[in-house]
Parts: C-alpha cells; structure tokens; sequence
C-alpha cells in the first residue's frame, strides 16, 4: 500500500513535466489522440539554430534573472543588517511584506507613469528596476534572521581584535553567511526567472523572455513550440533544485527560508 | 559623521527607497488619476470615475470572484497539506517523497495554467482519455472547467501549486512545533487517535501557519497570469480587471482601473489590519 501511495506520488508529480517534454517533442496532435501522431526533433533543432527566437529569449531571461539576483541578494545582504539592527526593525520588517501582498502586477500598473517619465518603459533596464523592487524586500526578509545576537558578537568581536568593517565582511560575516547568501540567490533567480505580469507590463512585451514566449505561443494556438518554452522555463528551476538538494541542505543545518 | 548617519539612518533610507517609496508613489499616483487631479484625462477634482465604476456590478463580481477563487484555493491546499502530513508525518521528512515535493515548486505559473489548460479543456488530454473510455461521445459533451464562471481551472491550477508548498510548510512546522511529542503526550494521557489529531496536531499546525495561509491567500487573489490564461471573461479576476482596463484604447477606461488598483490596496490593507487585529497578541511579562 505504501509502495502504491509512493508510486501514485511519483507519476501525480513526473506527469506534467513529461507531458511539456512529450509535447516539446510532437506534432500532429488531432483530437482524441492521447499523445501525438508524430515525434520530431524539430522544435528543438530549431531552437538551436536559433530559427524561433527561443534561443534569444533563454539568453535574455537568463542575463536578466542573473543580473536581478546578483543585485537584489547583495543589495538585501548589505540593507538587512543595517535593518535588522534598527530600533524599529518590526516595523520595516512587518512593512517589507507589501509588495508582495500587492499583487505586483498592479503595482507595476501604478508605477507605469514613472517608468514613462523615467524614459525606462519598454527598456530591460527598466524591467530590472521593476523587479529590484519585488526582490529586494523579499531578500530582506529573507537575511532578517541573519543577524542574531550571535552574529552581532562575532562582528564585535573582529572590531575588538582590531579588525575593520571590511576585514568583518571579508573574514567573517560573508563566510559564515555563504549558504544563506547561496540560497537567496537561488530562490530570488526563481521569482525573477517566473516573472510575468510586471515584465509584460512595463516591458510592453519588448523585454522577451520566456514566460511572454510561452504566453504568446499559446495565443497563437502554437501548443508545441509554447510546451518547448515551458521545458526551457522549467528545466533551469530544477537544475537549481537538485544543486539545492545536493548541496546547499547539507550546508544548511541552521538556516530556513522566511 | 558619515557613518553614523549611515548607521542610524542607512538601514531605513535604503528600506523605503526600495520597498515603500514605489508603493507608496503607484498608489499616490493612481489615487490622483482616479479623482481626476492627474493624467491626460485631467479636468480637475471630480468623483465621477469612482461613482461609475462603484455603481457597476460587475466591479463587485470581480472583486467577489477573486476572494472566492483565493479562499477556495487555500482552504482546499490546507485541507488536502494538513491530511497528507498528518497521516504521517515523517513521510516528507524522506528524501524522495521530500524531493518530489519540491518538484511542482520548479514550474512557473504560467507553465501551470498552460498545462491545466491542455489538460482540462474541451480538446485536452483528459477529455481526450474520457473518449477513449467511452465516457463522452464528443469533445463538446466534456464539461467546461477552462474559462468557466465559476474559475475551475484557476483554482485547480493554483491548488496545484500551493499543496506542494503547504506540505513542505506543515512539515517544517510539525518539527519545528515537535508536536509528535505533544501527541504522544496526549496517547499517554488517553487521548483518542482522533482527539489528538483534533484537538492537539491540527491547532498546534495551523496556528503558526495561519500568517502564511493569509499572505497566501492575498497572493491567490492578486494572482495575473494563472486567471489570464484560465479565467473567463464575463467573471474576471482584480489584476486581469485591472490591466485590462488600462490597456483598452478608450482611455476612458484607465481611470476606472486606477479605482480598481485603490479599492483594492485599500481592501488589502483592511484585510492585514483585520489579520494583525484577530492574532494572538504577544504576552508582555
């Protein structure tokens, strides 16, 4: 029974990322085929010679994730400490909630005008900014239970030994913060790498990353070159869930997410 | 000098710089628009745009539908979380089952609504299985759970989502709470199976969840994408309201869906005072 349960588990969570995959890899689909009349390599062949853009996209979202995650856990890193030390650090925590409680895609409705005037609408540096702001609270939140009275002390401890704010940063805090800092990257990477209504929206679909290809390929009634995007869109979170896995929970003894 | 300044007021200035400042001027803005005081369609002060729109019921459908769609995801992602880790606990704490879960969490909203779309509509998989079954005789007679009234593949799709989530969560919990001891405490003291479960493991699980479920719940009801893709168009869902309205080319639309963004941070932030106002209060000793 608890085979059965564990195997029940296991297709319920393997089917749609087959399914994308079977997809990605068909064509001739006509109703009721359960699964398509013909299997190709074209789709794929096509995003290597760079035939459907896809290629172009996956470079632009990965530059675009990579550049938002490297800024949002280094700025977060850097404002959380200095938050987290504050007097009123409930107050800014309790406050660093409401971009996500807003959905940011209204947000981003609200600020279009700014975006305007700014000369950053429909530029990649200004859906950067868009999503700076969702990333940014989210990595302060998430480095809030950094910095512990622990911490606190080994910091004091370097300053009292002699020792500078760099010399901490450097020879304690950013070793000690590694896993932690790692994991950020990560998660911040996924909420940039999912992202679609404030990249659409402030983009005005001239920032193409992969989720607006998937989104137009579905309009477009493509399904097979949208279940080729969906793998693209998929296969970097995974990759990231195993390397998570394999190395980052073993490093992570003391360290949850918020 | 310098440092000190950045010491005591660093950590603020750059908080509200990034977090509040944004929200803070969308909001402003969007109010400004809908009272007329901004925007090309600026006459001066008028409360005309939110009178028409407040007067719609159509406004309210949606506003109502998003709440239904939001409350309905999460009060069946909780149930269906809480039974499977409850049943046993000490499954998800495995690696493969642990693993497993964590594999829906890698699949982008979109990706999702685009599956549950090949998968429940009228020519999906599913209705495509249910003809070879002999269950329907034509992919009309299957029924509508895409784009529906009442938002069958926006729930399902985001319950997909959120149970993987919750579970990882509960589990957490249930270490972190050890409530294993405190149920077995329970047996020791004759505690039914069920009066533990009841009256021990769930309260001692949803108590410190109950912040997440709402800040889950709040993602739900401003959720984009999923609704977009999967939503219907006579009930649409507050963000796909919203942007729609903002996108049309009678720009005598775009003050309506400022009101919209206001009438909606103003009922977020009613809901997280409600929230903050019914949590326990912290003893002070």
């Amino acid at each position: 029974m608890r085979r059965l349960q564990r195997i029940i588990l296991l297709v319920l969570v393997l089917f749609p990322f087959v399914f994308m995959l079977g997809l990605s890899l068909g064509r001739d689909w006509g109703y009721p085929r359960l699964i398509p009349a013909t299997w190709t390599l074209e789709h794929w062949s096509s995003l290597m010679s760079g035939g459907n853009g896809l290629g172009a996209s996956l470079i632009l979202s990965l530059g675009l994730s990579f550049s938002v995650s490297v800024l949002a856990t280094g700025l977060s890193f850097w404002g959380s400490r200095l938050v987290a030390y504050h007097p009123r650090r409930n107050l800014f925590l309790r406050a660093a909630y409401f971009p996500y409680v807003f959905a940011p895609v209204i947000l981003g409705a609200c600020l279009q005008y700014f975006f305007i005037v700014s000369g950053l609408y429909g530029k990649l540096g200004g859906v950067l900014t868009a999503q700076l702001f969702i990333t940014i609270p989210y990595g302060l939140l998430y480095f809030s239970s950094f910095w512990n009275t622990r911490r606190k002390a080994m910091e004091e401890l370097v300053y009292t030994l002699g020792g500078n704010t760099w010399q901490a940063y450097r020879k304690v805090l950013l070793p000690t913060a590694r896993p932690a800092i790692l994991t950020c990257f990560f998660q911040l990477f996924l909420i940039s790498w999912f992202e679609y209504g404030l990249t659409q929206l402030i983009g005005v679909g001239k920032v193409d990353t992969l989720t607006l290809q998937v989104f137009q390929y579905v309009t477009e009634s493509n399904i097979f070159l949208a279940a080729l995007a969906s793998v693209l869109l998929i296969l970097p979170p995974v990759i990231l869930l195993w390397l998570n896995k394999r190395y980052l929970f073993r490093l992570n003894t003391e360290y949850t997410t918020p | 000098m310098v440092s000190r300044l950045l010491k005591n007021w660093g950590g603020p200035a750059f908080f509200l710089l990034i977090s509040l400042v944004p929200l803070l001027l969308g909001v402003g803005y969007a109010l400004l628009y809908s009272l007329g005081l901004v925007g090309v369609l600026s006459e001066g002060f008028t409360l005309s745009h939110w009178e028409s729109l407040l007067r719609k019921s159509s406004f309210w459908q949606t506003m109502g539908f998003s709440f239904y769609v939001a409350l309905v995801t999460i009060m069946l992602a909780g149930v269906l979380a809480a039974s499977l880790v409850l049943r046993d606990p000490k499954r998800f704490r495995q690696p493969t089952p642990s693993f497993l879960m964590y594999m829906p969490l890698a699949i982008p909203a979109i990706v999702m609504a685009f599956f549950i779309f090949q998968l429940l509509s009228k020519g999906g998989w599913l209705s495509r299985l249910s003809y070879k079954l002999g269950l329907i005789n034509d992919l009309l007679a299957f029924p509508d759970w895409i784009n529906d009234n009442y938002g069958i593949g926006i729930i399902v799709s985001h319950l997909l989502m959120a149970t993987p989530f919750f579970v990882l969560f509960f589990t957490n919990i249930y270490d972190n709470e050890q409530i294993a001891s405190y149920r077995q405490l329970a047996y020791t003291m004759g505690a039914s199976r069920r009066q533990a479960r009841w009256r021990i493991e769930l309260p001692m699980l949803l108590r410190p969840a109950a912040p997440t479920l709402f800040l889950y719940f709040l993602f739900v009801m401003g959720s984009y994408e999923v609704p977009l893709l999967l939503g219907s168009q006579s009930v649409q869902m507050v963000s796909v309201l919203t942007i729609q309205k903002m996108q049309r080319f009678n720009l005598e639309n775009i003050p309506q869906a400022y009101v919209t963004s206001v009438v909606y941070t103003m009922l977020v932030v009613l809901l997280i005072a409600l929230m903050a106002w019914l949590s326990p209060k912290k003893q002070t000793s």
